[in-house]
């Protein structure tokens, strides 16, 4: 009893430096966090692409409610491979006779897989919904799955 | 963007009527840059609208704020959530003319020197900028690029006191679209 009140001055100071380093450690993490990789997200929605177009062109206010910001996975035939020297591929998704269709624009990783793609192909894309201006647009998208 | 949208509509409708000239895209760049003693901030969106009637002059740009990406994740978070209220306010858009826009040879190669005149709304305020930007035309691939400055209090976007000397109240906006598409007359 006496030993560990003898201690405790010590030991108050070594909890102190310890939890001022947890903090540090916490902290500094925190602040240099990368954004979270969407493939480990669970999405808010799963939907077709006509479905997102539709609700985004009937009420775009309505539809940012649901879908603005948030994780979502989409299926839709590809409309349209936009690749710009392989730095950015924007992958578009839905009704080819549509103007509007998803716009994803495909995260990092995934760029190389994108030769592989062709027009018409289904494919499930999950991405951070931005909103929308011509398209409903999808950013850090990764493939869920290609048919 | 409607707004876009419906100039569209409208041009592919009227093309017959008139001799319109209308250049698109959807893959336009913004980057915004703020320089402070403490850090550097910087964003990019690569998904920026715009649509330039030659003729008229008339250009539009339109941007998601959500689409502007950080390289660390609790600065976009404060962006989005404090600063621009992305949720209430999710576009920023320029709507302006570019000063004898008619009269710009855009068949050969060439690089040409323009008056931009027109508003900024980000965040629900709107501002008048008045730029110059550098059209380019390269092997038939129309560019144009553009850089100013905006202060924050313009657009009402407050900075908390604790971070205020981190952030800088000035921010370079770089405009940057690498290839509009003549809009095709259906």
């Amino acid at each position: 009893m006496v030993n560990q009140l003898r201690l405790s001055k010590g030991n108050i100071l070594v909890i102190a430096i310890l939890i001022l380093l947890g903090a540090g450690i916490y902290f500094y993490k925190e602040f240099n966090r990368k954004a979270a990789d969407v493939s480990n997200v669970e999405p808010a929605a799963s939907l077709t692409a006509i479905v997102l177009v539709d609700s985004y062109e009937s009420n775009e206010a309505s539809a940012n409610k649901l879908y603005l910001g948030k994780t979502i996975q989409v299926t839709g035939a590809i409309a349209e491979i936009n690749n710009q020297q392989d730095t950015l591929v924007n992958v578009f998704i839905g009704d080819d006779n549509s103007m509007h269709k998803v716009s994803c624009l495909l995260d990092n990783y995934y760029l190389a897989s994108v030769r592989n793609f062709s027009v018409g192909q289904q494919i499930t894309i999950r991405g951070v919904c931005t909103g929308y201006l011509m398209d409903v647009e999808m950013n850090r998208c990764v493939i869920i799955e290609k048919k | 963007m409607r707004i876009v949208f419906a100039l569209l509509m409208l041009t592919m409708v009227s093309a017959t009527g008139l001799a319109q000239t209308r250049y698109f895209t959807k893959t336009g760049k913004i980057i915004f840059y703020s320089k402070s003693p403490m850090e550097n901030i910087e964003a990019v969106n690569n998904k920026v609208v715009s649509i330039w009637d030659i003729t008229s002059g008339q250009i539009e740009f339109s941007v998601l704020m959500k689409g502007f990406e950080f390289q660390k994740a609790l600065m976009q978070e404060h962006f989005n959530e404090n600063y621009v209220e992305s949720d209430k306010y999710p576009k920023a858009v320029f709507k302006g003319i570019i000063e004898n826009s008619s009269a710009l040879d855009l068949t050969a190669d060439r690089s040409a020197t323009v008056k931009v005149n027109g508003n900024l709304t980000i965040h629900g305020e709107t501002r008048p900028v008045n730029t110059t930007a550098v059209i380019t035309v390269k092997n038939k691939v129309i560019s144009a690029a553009t850089s100013f400055i905006i202060s924050l209090a313009d657009y009402k976007i407050s900075i908390p006191s604790l971070v205020a000397d981190k952030i800088s109240k000035k921010i370079t906006i770089t405009v940057n679209i690498s290839d509009y598409k003549l809009v095709v007359k259906k």
